[in-house]
């Protein structure tokens, strides 16, 4: 029903609200005066200055500040990064395009493999595949991402197989439009692999634990008894009922493209949202910093609503709930 | 005789909001309005959804109810504080219809028994232990099963235990609800003649709530239809049973399955 | 009783993994601040049992690096001057628990340097630097998911147990913290903070921020199970003989909770103590000179450290037989768990 979803949606966006007001609030918490610091840094002109103080109020108290920031939100503007001189928005699109060109490619990488591995190690629970299968993902499960990044760069160092680093040679502009996506898989494949192998454990298991559980119901034992082929009973039989918790996680996968690669980024030079939010943390820059977390929040919080969305078509009862009685 | 609990225009709703955020009501008790002397035996008989659980957790002062008056005693319980409804619960017990949920699984059975006379602390621990061993042997349980955890008892001995507990307090008025229907029928022979048993040896009170028309005929005196949340029959049990007067008095009794010798010469045809 | 004993059995290998770190005075040869300017980066001396001339020695040596003649940091064994390994020696003074000071080390060669698992820049054992960086790790986790529990332990059980507004008013707020991007925050949290603050106020100050972020998901499981427990039919039986709430609470409700807790915490811990290494690996975590695993890490970030030396990696495969052990544990206190829930449905049916 509309309402349910319109619901939704309006709990969604004051979160995002509620999510901005707290990233203001922690930032007032700097010590010392920030906006002194601005005031004396070479770098920012003068007449900058002045525009910066007019338009986002910068020595005013905190709720005035963020009113106007709010303000030049609703312009399509997000505040301004006093390191590099320039408006944040556009900042953050090129960085969160890089972020995402890597996580979407891993999510589905992920799903793809952990889908039928869950199914199959459900299919035949306790037998050896599905050992072999638990004890590999508990195997992955046990090495913090950490250890895997920096695993998988040592590994590459010593072989030499891929680039170490970063997302284009040093050559990149010269390069024929063939080459120039040879490169880019190349430098993505070290990042995407490691982000594949630390989210692919906790997946598996999700899909194994699902499709166990409902591998029991009567109705898929009548389903054999009809002579139904095991894999079409599977995939079109079983795996739909086990849908719900699979559409939640695939909500929560949803919701961390932008936040969940940091590490990974940090440690491999990706250039993504998550090194220069890092960087913009150690330099203070406030707006960027408040920019990027509202990001990742809107991420978040769309990826729920996703998943409710995508509940709502899937899981009858959740419909029937909302028009009954 | 003053009656020892008046019940007059009782009224429960239930607000629920569903997945939308609308909020809708649904009427458990529409009017409800009987008394009950003291020490007699009333069996409240309705089908499922007439409101008869309602009824009896609105009488044990374990839900509030939306209007109307609930005389004990008395004391006008609908309007009682808090601290004084907690005082007064004591006396009115409710035994519930599944055992396995009333009693907590890890505790053993003397704590079960002892834990109502631990709470309201006035007697000294032996004599705590002393009055639940008594009260055990009173309903059936072996003294020696004591010390077991409550999971291990069958569900006859559950209901015993929980009888027992409920009378731990003497309370004036037991309100059994579906007691019986969680059993099998040979066990529930054995409560049924439990609970005659305590009938008569006891000054209590007894308020039986079934689906069951002929386990009321059984167990009480007077029987009280109840449908869609009202008392829409109330008098002695065979006047009931013999003259149903009301349309779901008249289904109850065509519901209970005939059999050529019945045991129960009151419903016989 | 057989998920008793496997539950004993984890706790006991996570005891002993523990008990190792927090002796870590004991276990660790030298102290992890002391430099040793003349021996950057050595690599790990090996221990050996047999000789260059075949001979077999009872004791277990090592040998002492000297630099490759010709380049200036290319080391080889020095196999003329072996240092025998004696146990149990006396060494360093340490403090134990804090309070109790000893001298007492597992393994030491008088003195002289024994470097097993090699030196960092600055020459400083990294044997010794895994095992005390571990007490700050360690505890940084486990203090961090203590609070988190406590936290959320408390508002769930408030929340499922009032229920209405109170409810409604927590349970949103546990959704804005779910929804927040929380390593951002706690990387934002940490960053607005003062920067230069000694070691031991950065400390709690990362354990302050990690718990501060972390209560929303246990705050739901306990208000969940709070909610049921209310309504079960042997609470309400309880309120029938006179009970306060806070007996219901106390004797009744939380007691339930208590097997998710303990799985939660099993959870947590481990993210925990990984958020710090995290936190520390990007220099907003445990400052110099302090160890902790995850600024022993910190330095791979340079492509000539991740190149050439390839010993300072294994501080990160340090964590890996904890989340192991916390991994079993978390198992087999659900499985554990699993069966509590069968075995009382399954006693109803008399």
């Amino acid at each position: 029903m509309m309402r349910y979803l319109l619901r939704r949606l309006a709990h969604a966006f004051l979160l995002v609200v509620s999510v901005s007001i707290l990233a203001f609030l922690f930032t007032t918490l700097a010590p010392g005066n920030y906006f002194d610091e601005i005031r004396l840094n070479p770098q920012i002109a003068p007449e900058t200055m002045v525009a910066l103080r007019a338009q986002y109020q910068l020595d005013r108290p905190l709720p005035i500040r963020y009113a106007s920031w709010l303000n030049s939100v609703l312009h399509g503007e997000m505040g301004y990064s006093f390191a590099y001189n320039t408006p944040v928005v556009p900042l953050l699109l090129v960085r969160a395009k890089n972020t995402l060109l890597l996580t979407i490619t891993a999510t589905l990488i992920a799903w793809a493999i952990a889908l039928p591995l869950g199914v199959w190690s459900a299919d035949r629970l306790g037998r050896l595949p599905d050992r072999v299968i638990s004890w590999s993902t508990a195997t992955l499960l046990v090495i913090p991402d950490l250890a895997l990044a920096l695993g998988l760069l040592v590994l590459t160092v010593r072989t030499g197989w891929f680039p170490t680093g970063g997302m284009a040679s040093v050559d990149f502009e010269s390069l024929s439009s063939l080459n120039k996506i040879r490169d880019l898989v190349l430098h993505m494949t070290l990042p995407v692999a490691a982000l594949v192998l630390s989210a692919l454990p906790p997946l598996v298991r999700h899909v194994r634990a699902a499709v166990a559980d409902v591998l029991h119901a009567p109705f898929l034992l009548a389903a054999e008894g009809h002579g139904i082929p095991r894999r079409t009973l599977l995939f079109r039989y079983a795996l739909p009922a086990a849908a719900h918790p699979l559409v939640s996680l695939f909500g929560f996968s949803i919701g961390a493209l932008l936040s969940g690669s940091l590490l990974i980024e940090v440690v491999m030079s990706w250039p993504g949202l998550g090194p220069f939010l890092l960087e913009a943390i150690l330099a203070r820059d406030i707006y960027v910093v408040i920019g990027g977390v509202l990001f990742s929040t809107i991420f978040l919080s769309a990826g729920n609503f996703l998943a409710d969305l995508l509940l709502y078509w899937v899981d009858p009862r959740i419909r029937t709930e909302s028009t009954s009685r | 005789m003053e009656p020892i609990l008046k019940v007059e225009n009782l009224v429960k709703r239930y607000a629920k909001r569903n997945l939308v955020g609308m909020p809708e009501e649904f009427l458990a008790l529409d009017s409800v309005s009987f008394t009950v002397s003291a020490g007699s035996t009333l069996a409240i008989v309705g089908e499922s959804g007439s409101g008869k659980s309602t009824l009896a957790s609105c009488i044990a002062c374990l839900e509030t109810p939306t209007s109307g008056t609930l005389w004990f005693e008395g004391t006008n319980l609908v309007q009682s504080a808090e601290s004084d409804l907690r005082k007064i619960r004591p006396q009115i017990q409710l035994l519930f219809p599944d055992p396995a949920g009333s009693l907590s699984p890890r505790w053993t059975i003397l704590d079960i028994v002892v834990e109502p006379l631990l709470l309201q602390g006035k007697l000294a621990r032996k004599e705590r232990t002393t009055r639940a061993f008594s009260l055990l042997e009173r309903v059936g349980l072996a003294a020696d099963m004591a010390e077991r955890p409550a999971a291990e008892l069958s569900g006859g001995q559950r209901q015993r235990l929980a009888i027992a507990r409920a009378l731990t307090l003497q309370p004036k008025i037991l309100i059994l609800d579906e007691a019986l229907s969680a059993l099998d029928c040979s066990v529930q022979a054995q409560i049924a003649n439990l609970l005659l048993d305590l009938q008569s040896s006891l000054a209590t009170t007894f308020l039986f709530i079934t689906h069951d028309l002929t386990m009321a005929v059984h167990l009480a005196d007077e029987i009280a239809v109840m449908s869609h949340g009202r008392i829409v029959e109330h008098g002695p049990s065979t006047k009931i049973v013999q003259n149903p007067s009301h349309e779901a008095t008249q289904q109850l009794l065509a519901a209970v399955p005939r059999l050529p010798r019945s045991p129960w010469p009151a419903i016989q045809q | 009783m057989i998920h008793q004993r496997r539950v004993a059995i984890w706790l006991l290998v996570l005891g002993a993994l523990h008990g190792i770190v927090i002796c870590a005075g004991f276990f660790a040869p030298y102290n992890p601040v002391e430099q040793d300017r003349k021996n950057p980066y050595l690599p790990p001396m090996r221990p050996h049992i047999v000789d260059t001339s075949g001979h077999l020695h009872l004791r277990p040596f090592v040998y002492p690096f000297h630099l490759r003649p010709g380049s200036f940091d290319q080391y080889m064994e020095d196999t003329s001057q072996p240092r025998p390994l004696k146990f149990l020696v006396a060494g360093g003074r340490y403090r134990l628990l804090g309070f109790l000071t000893a001298r007492l080390h597992l393994f030491g060669a008088g003195n002289q340097r024994i470097y097993l698992l090699g030196t960092d820049a600055f020459g400083r054992d990294q044997l010794s630097r895994i095992l005390f960086g571990g007490q700050v790790s360690l505890l940084a986790g486990l203090l961090g998911a203590g609070f988190t529990l406590l936290i959320g332990w408390c508002i769930g059980a408030a929340a499922g147990y009032y229920g209405g507004w109170r409810d409604d008013l927590l349970m949103r707020l546990a959704e804005l913290f779910l929804a927040l991007p929380w390593l951002y925050l706690l990387f934002a949290i940490r960053a607005f903070l003062p920067l230069t603050v000694n070691p031991l106020q950065a400390f709690f100050l990362i354990v302050a921020v990690i718990a501060a972020v972390g209560w929303a998901r246990p705050a739901r499981l306990v208000r969940g199970i709070v909610l049921s427990a209310k309504e079960r039919d042997f609470v309400r039986a309880a309120r029938g003989f006179g009970a306060t709430d806070f007996y219901l609470l106390r004797h009744h409700i939380l007691p339930e909770t208590s097997s998710v807790l303990l799985t939660q915490a099993a959870i947590l811990i481990p993210q925990y103590v990984l958020a710090e290494m995290t936190l520390s690996f990007l220099g907003l975590g445990v400052p110099e000179p302090v160890p902790s695993w995850g600024n022993l890490l910190s330095n791979l970030q340079q492509y000539s450290v991740l190149v050439s030396y390839w010993w300072m990696y294994l501080p990160a495969l340090i964590m890996v037989p904890f989340f192991l052990g916390y991994l079993g544990l978390a198992s087999a206190l659900q499985e554990r768990a699993e069966t509590y829930k069968i075995e009382r449905s399954l006693g109803s049916l008399a």
